[in-house]
């Protein structure tokens, strides 16, 4: 277990590194000049000239990248090239709404897909079971942006029972009105990114079916449906956390839509805004951070299923 | 595990793009009348397109630090109205000596900054002295005719090399912001201004709140509170709208006036704009170097349609925007006539086989690219279409002049000097214009410059020197409750002293 652990941290370190090059490197390619951007249409080469100078962007590529990696290990993203703030701090203030607003979507995305998945497994060749099928099917293809505006137009435009974007200035010193403006924008993830894991839930339920214990469990008296339940579901549910693991990688992606969509002060507007202004230690200390996000829960759920499945842990 | 990610990173950073599809609108006039009784404790939220990168308003370019942060938190001697009229701030008063070299400006008496410091004729020259020394400062050139400032008692007299039309002008903009010397507020996040509201709160990527002023010098602003929310979409703004979200929305999409209107509690208003949707012709070598082939593709293209496409704005044949001094219609010069375009080609030797590429910023919608190929192609020019990152843009249009056409947005009032300085990226070079400017610029009569710019922009427009596709509106949608709201020109400027709110 211990070795296992060892490789599997070493391999996140390896992954954090080739992501940060990466970042580092796509940011480089991208078109544009930050200097001429910050100076101005109308500004002089002069201008220009000292604006990179003073953010560093003359000293050879590889300079820049040791010193912003140096940086990391003491824990500093860098600062904005725009207003000079910390990229932590911000990171820090805007994930109040971008976190909550993730787990929000995963537990709503969790809480239709499994049940449902299951069901609709266990009705599969039924009409129930079929028409959840196709329904799942219907909505993972729907683009989150269109159910994000059918959402708004039914529960904040008619209805008005819901705020049809922002979060409010007070954030979550008002937790209520803040859990508000989070619910429409969670739907919306959480629906299409539920039905794309009802598929899967359900796809892992069939298998499980067809497993020599559960088999063996209803010969032994149970129903097959009791057998599932019982024998059958906990395998299931081991897919699912590793699924999951993937799943919060859309999740932020949603997340950038959705709070452009919803106009929500979080870490995927912040970011898009960034790109938009080439700020790029900015950006690059944002991705480098979502990146290490979800590696990290990539990493997390290998031993989380390393320790639950009692297979894996007998085989080390 | 990784593969995904790497998916993740690029989907973000396409995402990022998405931000900048939202193109905003044009300026006006007044707003309909509110029938309620005005609610001095108000807190009136106006939903805005595009938000600064940072506050710093000594440094940072671009219109969106002007649109909210003169006039409600910065202020000069001078400011202007959305009309463009000239009218006082923080002077109370102004002469101009005959010769034009001389003037001065007397400073009022009474005035504090936001942090309770008072203003002193001595922040007054400081203020303009820096911001003529400073190069990295914005507009500092625009005061590059000014030789001396000083101050005795109350007084600040400028004095200049030579005449300079445009000075007043130019006082009412970045140039002639009064700061507090040897300010240490941290200005690329917070203000310190004399105007009749504080900036209260900066919520990066949200919000700017904006709090009355109870110390202001002068008329107390109509509401207690200003919410700027800054939202991108032009979908999500009418859903945040009919929601009762916002109260102004600005920027807006005149072909959603129906949807904006349907509950009765917004009116779509259009005010006029100095926005000038100019289409460059690179006109240094090659097809287009040939002033018949600029001329073909001026009476090739039927503005008309993309006003009504647009929903919003008017047409405009030449540089000078009818808000701004020295317009005249010059729709005789370049009617929209394919058959004579066609005829012009034939002549320059370019029938049927020219290709032409726009460079676009993606920023704009398609709607321009599309009729421009269409109206082209009528009359057998190829036109290709390259959507670029407005970085790009700047890179390769701005400074390499490294293009055929090109579209852009110029919003930016008075700014006629760009067709005299042949190193601009119009690439459009004729002394006569030059000359005559620099003239305008001397005249020491405020009618007899705009007359000489007029004949100037004639020529430019004779010349082909660009196309301009349409001059914008400002297009507002504005609460039925909501009096003072200005509609002229509010991408550039955004006065909110006047706006007040209602409860009924």
């Amino acid at each position: 277990m211990i070795r296992y652990t060892l490789t599997r941290f070493a391999l996140l370190l390896l992954g954090l590194l080739v992501a940060s090059v990466l970042i580092f490197l796509t940011l480089r390619v991208l078109p544009g000049d930050i200097a001429h951007l910050i100076a101005g249409v109308g500004s002089t080469p002069e201008q220009q000239d000292a604006i990179r100078e003073r953010l560093g962007l003359d000293r050879p590529l590889p300079e820049q990248y040791l010193t912003w990696i140096g940086g990391l290990f003491r824990g500093d993203l860098g600062t904005s090239l725009l207003t000079g703030t910390s990229v932590v701090d911000e990171l820090a203030q805007k994930a109040e709404v971008t976190v909550p607003l993730g787990i929000l979507s995963l537990l709503i995305a969790v809480v239709i897909s499994v049940p449902l998945g299951v069901l609709s497994a266990m009705r599969r060749g039924r009409a129930s079971g079929t028409g959840l099928s196709v329904g799942a099917q219907t909505l993972a293809a729907v683009p989150v942006v269109w159910a994000g505006m059918m959402l708004v137009v039914v529960f904040a435009v008619w209805l008005g029972w819901l705020p049809a974007q922002g979060f409010p200035r007070s954030g979550w010193s008002d937790p209520w009105a803040a859990l508000r403006a989070l619910i429409l924008p969670a739907l919306t993830i959480g629906i299409v990114e539920g039905a794309m894991l009802l598929r899967f839930v359900r796809s892992a339920t069939l298998q499980a079916v067809g497993q020599d214990f559960v088999r063996t469990a209803a010969a032994k008296g149970l129903t097959r449906d009791q057998a599932l339940l019982r024998h059958g579901l906990p395998v299931v549910g081991l897919s699912v956390i590793t699924v999951l693991g993937l799943q919060v990688a859309g999740i932020i992606v949603g997340a950038v839509v959705i709070e452009q969509l919803f106009s929500l002060p979080g870490i995927g507007r912040m970011l898009v805004a960034d790109v938009a202004a080439r700020d790029l230690p900015k950006v690059q200390g944002e991705l480098l951070a979502l990146t290490g996000f979800v590696l990290i829960v990539g990493f997390v759920v290998d031993l989380v299923h390393r320790v639950i499945d009692p297979r894996q842990r007998e085989a080390s | 595990m990784l593969r995904r990610t790497a998916l993740a990173a690029a989907s973000l950073l396409a995402a990022g793009l998405l931000v900048l599809t939202a193109c905003s609108g044009g300026g006006g006039v007044a707003a309909p009348t509110s029938p309620g009784e005005p609610d001095p404790d108000a807190s009136v939220a106006v939903r805005l397109v595009l938000e600064p990168g940072n506050l710093d308003i000594r440094e940072t370019a671009g219109s969106a630090l002007d649109q909210i942060l003169v006039d409600n938190i910065y202020q000069g001697l001078v400011a202007r109205t959305p009309e463009q009229d000239i009218v006082p701030a923080l002077a109370s008063d102004w002469t101009v000596s005959p010769d034009g070299l001389t003037y001065t400006f007397t400073l009022r008496e009474g005035v504090t900054f936001h942090d309770g410091q008072a203003l002193t004729p001595q922040d007054v020259v400081w203020s303009l002295t820096t911001r003529r020394d400073t190069p990295a400062w914005r507009d500092a050139a625009r005061l590059a005719n000014v030789t001396s400032i000083t101050a005795e008692g109350q007084d600040v007299t400028l004095t200049l090399s030579e005449p300079d039309s445009s000075l007043l002008w130019n006082l009412t903009g970045r140039a002639g912001i009064v700061l507090k010397e040897g300010d240490t507020v941290d200005y690329k996040t917070k203000a310190n201004g004399t105007g009749p509201f504080v900036l209260t709160e900066w919520r990066q990527g949200d919000s700017i709140t904006f709090e009355r002023n109870d110390a202001y010098w002068g008329d107390a602003s109509g509401a207690a509170e200003v919410v700027f929310e800054y939202i991108p979409d032009n979908q999500a703004a009418l859903n945040a709208a009919l929601a009762g979200e916002v109260d102004v929305l600005t920027g807006f999409d005149a072909n959603l006036k129906e949807q904006v209107e349907q509950n009765g509690d917004f009116a779509l208003v259009l005010g006029t704009s100095t926005d000038k949707g100019t289409l460059a012709f690179n006109q240094t070598s090659g097809p287009l170097a040939d002033k018949r082939v600029r001329q073909a593709i001026r009476q090739a293209i039927d503005h008309d349609a993309i006003i009504e496409a647009l929903a919003s704005g008017q047409t405009q044949y030449g540089p000078i925007p009818e808000l701004d001094p020295g317009y005249e219609d010059l729709s005789d010069v370049a009617p929209y006539d394919p058959e004579a375009a066609k005829k012009l080609l034939k002549e320059a030797g370019y029938e049927d086989d020219l290709e032409l590429t726009l460079t676009i910023p993606s920023f704009y919608s398609t709607t321009i690219p599309q009729i421009l190929v269409s109206d082209l192609d009528e009359v057998g020019i190829t036109l290709d279409v390259d959507s670029v990152d407005f970085t790009t843009w700047l890179t390769d249009v701005y400074t390499n002049h490294d293009y055929d056409l090109s579209f852009v947005l110029h919003t930016e009032a008075r700014d006629f000097e760009n067709w005299a300085n042949p190193d601009y990226y119009f690439t459009y070079d004729n002394p006569e214009v030059q000359d005559l400017y620099a003239q305008s610029l001397a005249a020491t009569d405020e009618s007899e410059a705009a007359d000489l710019r007029k004949q100037a922009a004639r020529i430019v427009s004779e010349d082909a020197a660009a196309d301009w596709l349409y001059n914008g509106a400002s297009v507002v949608a504005v609460g039925t409750n909501i009096a003072g709201m200005p509609s002229i020109n509010v991408n550039e400027r955004l006065n909110v002293a006047e706006i007040a709110k209602s409860n009924g």
